[in-house]
């Protein structure tokens, strides 16, 4: 994935000959009468994107904003009135795999920043309206500006996806990173809510942040001052290592301390790990010198509870090899796995605590050691990479994501596997790590991993956790193998795939509401009323769910149209704390926080939801859901909802995905009901 | 630009929004004449227009000559190898003098063309016409036979040209009988050539009052493929052959004004032997690359040395000094994809960071599976490079054939 370098190869600077090429290109725009410029366009934009490549590109068409756009660039298309555009559709168009589109959006925003700074005087639009206009850019724009491109991303955009990021860079440089900051943290701590296992590119984030801060140069202002907990969260968070020392300084201060003074580190450690869910470098430093110190001050260090505590004295030997073995200044997050481990108490299931001694034992396979250094580097040994992912996945079951591939199922199983039956998934770590093969069964008939060849996902998923970088390939060429075996058997497979595939618990009752043959929606009613009967307190005699179990969404975009079907786990129904009653979920797509448009907004915290749960009221939920698991020697009859209810539910369907898929008989049948 | 009422008014013939874009920014009038599916293009954009579908010659042919005298228009320029004989048809009428159509109808078709060449002292190759297959197996035949070939020995090749089409478009190298087979029937009859093992290269002059004012060599890296201006000084060093070449040619055509296109092949003796000649812009946007080292735009050119009212002076003005004032060399390559399924156009990066690399014309697939070329084929898009040395162009330009474009 890295062998494509993002720019160009340095043979020399290209910048000067490109330029001269873009002035001769927009000349000819220029020169061209009104039917001929189309034709000159092109050339345009092609070098214009060959400039925005190059160091100093950015800067370059910046000045020529005035005279591209004399020449006619924006000429009969939308960029040709910049007091009408809408921020917000920058996201879609500096992503788009065209090319044209990418380049005219980001020459259309270098425009607006000439225009911003005063050397441009627009006839359309002020320089307070541009500048205002380029800050909404920025903050719509952030992952661009501190990430690199996804594998998504390079498959649809190639090398333009460095265009985007280049520009975000200058007009940040230009702009100010100051009126991106307060939008970027607020950002970060909306993802931090949910406690995902990868948190790379958060802390890539908060690092761009700790840079402008020091930097004398940029200007923050009175922005930027949510941070602090952010960056003295990973750079120091407490006062011994408060200015960022460098942990070997760190570790000599340990040495000079007594027990009072270690206890004050440990507690400030851990509440600054508890408080975001990401570690400093530093804490596990002091995690390993204090295992020479007593149990109790590593407790303290983990943030334990009493239920944690006495975990960790019930199972001291383990906890201590897998401190040493896994919790590295390069693998900190080992720490807040193994904290949030304890905490659920799940070593306590007979087969955990030595599945983890064969995990401590286990011996990597070649290209299991491979994997994990592509995807990691050698920062730490795959061993501790892996241990690490192992210990995050079981103290947060719901931070796996499953990057930017199609293996919701993957992850989705991952996820229910810690956290329901933790002994298993380490049994398929063993399995994958060490034997590169998973075997598992499908109505009696063993699938071998090894022997199904394709998957969903045509390309080795390399933005993964550890423990999914190494399993989920095995997973997905399962899942899909017991996909092939029901092809002929009509209807939709998940029927018989999702119960074999995740777990005896996943009900072996199945419902759908549309119909694979025609896509469209078929006995709405009797599904929406078994889906309340099964799940809704208040209609299934007051259970609460005992299982995760699998179901299937419809997921719409911001606008509520349909983009696609989606895997989830649903957790829990229950009643938030506005007693609203609300279906819990996880979302194996990395970020839960979504807009599916038509006032269906995914929580992800303030409503009850516990770290990686999304939620939504059950009536919108449930206008999203197309299938679902049932037990099917549960209650059977249907549950009496209101007409209202009912309607409300429909309505949302109708406005979102369900629009072209409503036959006119229900429609009929609704508005009479 | 503002029209200048004294200078020549121009009828051009045939749609290139290229030559209309030369023309509206040129001081003369002119108007476009094209099928009236560009009508309302024409009206939108106030590009002066008259309707005109150009079909074979027919009754109705004096009609636009008229119309356009009517009109007050000077002269006819010829766009495309289909608006050649429309030009001399018209121009016969506006000049009067009823030789240009028969000058037109010369070039026109390959085999009368050549004939006439002959006559005029020019050598040509060993040629024929081919109203069947038959005919074309029998020329195969003949002339491996004077070539001294067995049975069995692989066949020298032949070039197999339809009469009336433009550049590579209907050129055939057949080998074998098989190759015979596979000529479509709409493209006898033909012109067949034997092959001469040279170096092909294509001229364009432009022509004013019978002498020639502006002379360039295209220089041919691969025939159908890739073509550069101004040619290595290695062709360049025939220069005044190829000149006197040329203006033996305009004296046998009789050509007092207008443009000529010819291809010549030159044998290792140092011999020329004529190929064939057009009356219209040449393919590969040679104009597009000479106006790029050169800085003037050949249609512009055109239109100049066919205004009958343009002078000695204004001419000789318009006209850079052959190599002298080129900047640098352009060349362009066609791209054909070279695999039988493709999902999406790349450059390849190091084309594309190459510092000769000028831009592209290439347009994402339409379809996924690429169709077999028959003849030299429509490349599905150029590229075009420039850059100070001829040699790394060339080679440049030749390394683009193992490229792929299209995967």
């Amino acid at each position: 994935m890295d062998n494509d370098t993002p720019t160009s190869t340095p043979v020399g600077d290209r910048l000067p000959g490109l330029l001269e090429k873009l002035d001769s290109a927009t000349q000819a725009l220029a020169n061209a009468p009104d039917f001929a410029k189309p034709g000159k366009l092109g050339r345009v934009l092609d070098i214009a994107r060959r400039v925005m490549l190059q160091e100093g590109g950015c800067a370059a068409v910046e000045e020529r904003a005035e005279i591209l756009e004399e020449a006619g660039l924006y000429l009969g298309s939308d960029w040709a009135t910049p007091h009408i555009l809408v921020p917000s559709l920058t996201t879609h168009s500096l992503k788009s795999p065209d090319m044209a589109t990418v380049v005219i959006e980001a020459l259309s925003e270098l425009r607006l920043l000439a225009v911003a700074r005063g050397d441009y005087t627009h006839p359309l639009i002020s320089q307070e309206q541009a500048h205002h206009y380029l800050t909404q850019v920025m903050a719509m724009n952030l992952s661009l500006l501190f990430s690199g491109p996804s594998e998504a991303e390079r498959e649809t955009q190639g090398r333009l996806a460095q265009l985007p990021r280049l520009l975000l860079q200058h007009l940040a440089s230009r702009i100010g990173y100051e009126h991106v900051i307060d939008r970027l943290i607020e950002e970060i701590w909306r993802i931090l809510h949910q406690r995902p296992i990868q948190v790379d590119s958060v802390k890539q984030m908060i690092t761009q942040i700790a840079i402008c801060q020091v930097d004398p140069e940029i200007d923050l202002g009175t922005s930027g001052q949510g941070a602090d907990r952010l960056v003295s969260s990973l750079y120091g968070p407490t006062q011994t290592c408060r200015e960022d020392p460098g942990v070997a300084v760190f570790a000599e201060r340990l040495r000079g301390m007594d027990g009072q003074a270690l206890q004050m580190e440990a507690t400030g450690f851990a509440r600054a790990m508890h408080d975001t869910g990401l570690v400093s470098p530093y804490h596990a430093i002091l995690l390993r010198h204090l295992m020479d110190h007593g149990d109790y001050l590593v407790a303290e260090a983990l943030g334990l509870s009493s239920t944690g505590r006495d975990c960790l004295l019930c199972y001291r030997e383990l906890v201590m090899a897998l401190i040493r073995e896994a919790v590295h200044p390069t693998t900190p997050q080992s720490a807040y796995g193994m904290a949030l481990m304890l905490e659920r108490g799940i070593l306590y299931q007979p087969a955990v605590a030595p599945s983890l001694w064969r995990q401590l034992a286990l011996p990597l396979s070649q290209w299991s050691r491979d994997r994990l250094q592509m995807a990691y580097g050698d920062v730490a040994t795959p061993r501790a990479l892996l241990l690490e992912g192992v210990l995050c996945m079981l103290g947060q079951p719901l931070g796996v994501g499953q990057g930017n591939n199609p293996t919701c199922q993957s992850a989705r199983a991952l996820s229910m596997w810690g956290f329901n039956d933790p002994d298993y998934l380490l049994q398929m770590v063993a399995w994958a790590a060490r034997d590169d093969e998973i075997i598992m069964h499908f109505e009696g008939q063993p699938i071998s991993s090894r022997e199904s060849l394709s998957g969903v996902a045509t390309e080795l998923p390399m933005d993964l956790d550890a423990v999914s970088l190494l399993v989920v390939p095995h997973l997905d060429r399962i899942y899909a193998e017991m996909g092939r075996r029901c092809v002929d058997r009509g209807g939709d497979p998940h029927r018989w795939v999702n119960p074999e595939f995740h777990g005896w618990w996943s009900g072996r009752g199945f419902r759908i509401n549309v119909d694979v043959e025609t896509g469209l929606l078929v006995d709405l009613e009797d599904f929406l009323r078994h889906f309340y009967a099964s799940y809704h307190p208040y209609y299934n005699g007051n259970q609460p769910l005992i299982h995760p179990q699998p179901a299937g969404i419809a997921v719409t975009d911001s606008a509520a149209r349909f983009i696609g079907w989606h895997a989830i786990t649903i957790l829990r129904v229950a009643l938030d704390p506005e007693d609203y009653m609300r279906v819990y979920f996880f979302n194996p797509n990395n970020d839960s926080g979504q807009d599916w448009g038509d006032g269906v907004t995914v929580s992800t915290s303030g409503n009850g939801e516990r770290f990686g749960e999304g939620s939504l009221p059950f009536e919108q939920f449930a206008s999203r859901l197309y299938i679902f698991h049932h037990d099917p020697l549960e209650r059977g009859e249907l549950a009496d909802i209101s007409t209202e209810e009912l309607e409300r539910v429909i309505d949302h369907m109708r406005r979102s995905w369900g629009a072209q898929r409503l036959s006119g008989e229900q429609l009929q049948a609704t508005s009479g009901a | 630009m503002e029209k200048n009422p004294s200078k020549g008014y121009i009828a051009l013939l045939g749609w290139s929004l290229n030559a209309i874009e030369a023309a509206e920014n040129f001081d003369r009038r002119y108007v476009v004449v094209a099928p009236d599916w560009a009508e309302e293009y024409c009206k939108q954009h106030d590009i002066p227009y008259l309707p005109w579908n150009f079909e074979r010659l027919n009754d109705r042919s004096m009609e636009i000559a008229q119309t356009l005298q009517e009109m007050g228009v000077d002269v006819a320029v010829p766009l495309f190898e289909e608006t050649v004989e429309w030009a001399g048809a018209i121009n016969s009428v506006l000049l009067d003098n009823p030789r240009l159509l028969g000058q037109a109808m010369l070039m026109r078709d390959k085999s009368l063309m050549k004939r006439r060449a002959q006559l005029g002292g020019i050598r040509v190759g060993i040629f024929e016409e081919a109203h069947d297959r038959d005919d074309v197996i029998r020329f195969l035949k003949r002339v491996n036979q004077t070539l001294l070939k067995l049975d069995g020995d692989p066949n020298d090749p032949i070039h197999f040209k339809a009469f009336d089409k433009a550049g590579c478009l209907g050129h055939r190298v057949i080998r074998t009988p098989d190759d015979v087979d596979a000529i479509p029937e709409e493209e006898f009859p033909a012109l067949m050539e034997s092959h001469l093992d040279g170096w092909e290269f294509a001229v364009e002059a432009w022509v004013h009052n019978g002498k020639i004012r502006f002379l360039n060599i295209s220089e041919y890296v691969t025939l159908g493929y890739s073509v550069f201006v101004p040619a290595s000084p290695e062709l360049e060093r025939y220069r005044d052959l190829i000149t006197r070449q040329i203006e033996k040619l305009v004296r046998t055509f009789d050509i007092e004004f207008g443009f000529v296109h010819p291809e010549y092949f030159v044998t290792s003796d140092d011999e020329m032997y004529f190929g064939e000649v057009a009356f219209r812009p040449p393919g590969f946007k040679v104009f597009e690359l000479l106006e790029r080292v050169y800085g003037f735009n050949a249609y512009q050119a055109m239109m100049l040395v066919f205004d009958p009212k343009a002078t000695e002076e204004e001419v000789a003005a318009f006209f850079p000094k052959e190599i002298v004032d080129a900047k640098g060399h352009a060349g362009c390559f066609g791209v054909y994809p070279r695999r039988r399924v493709v999902s999406k156009l790349e450059i390849p990066e190091e084309t594309e960071d190459h510092p000769y690399f000028e831009s592209h014309e290439l347009t994402p697939p339409i379809e996924e599976t690429v169709t077999k070329r028959t003849a030299f084929g429509t490349h599905w898009g150029l590229i075009f490079f420039a850059g100070e040395d001829p040699h790394q162009l060339r080679d440049l330009l030749k390394h683009q054939e193992e490229l792929d474009f299209y995967i």
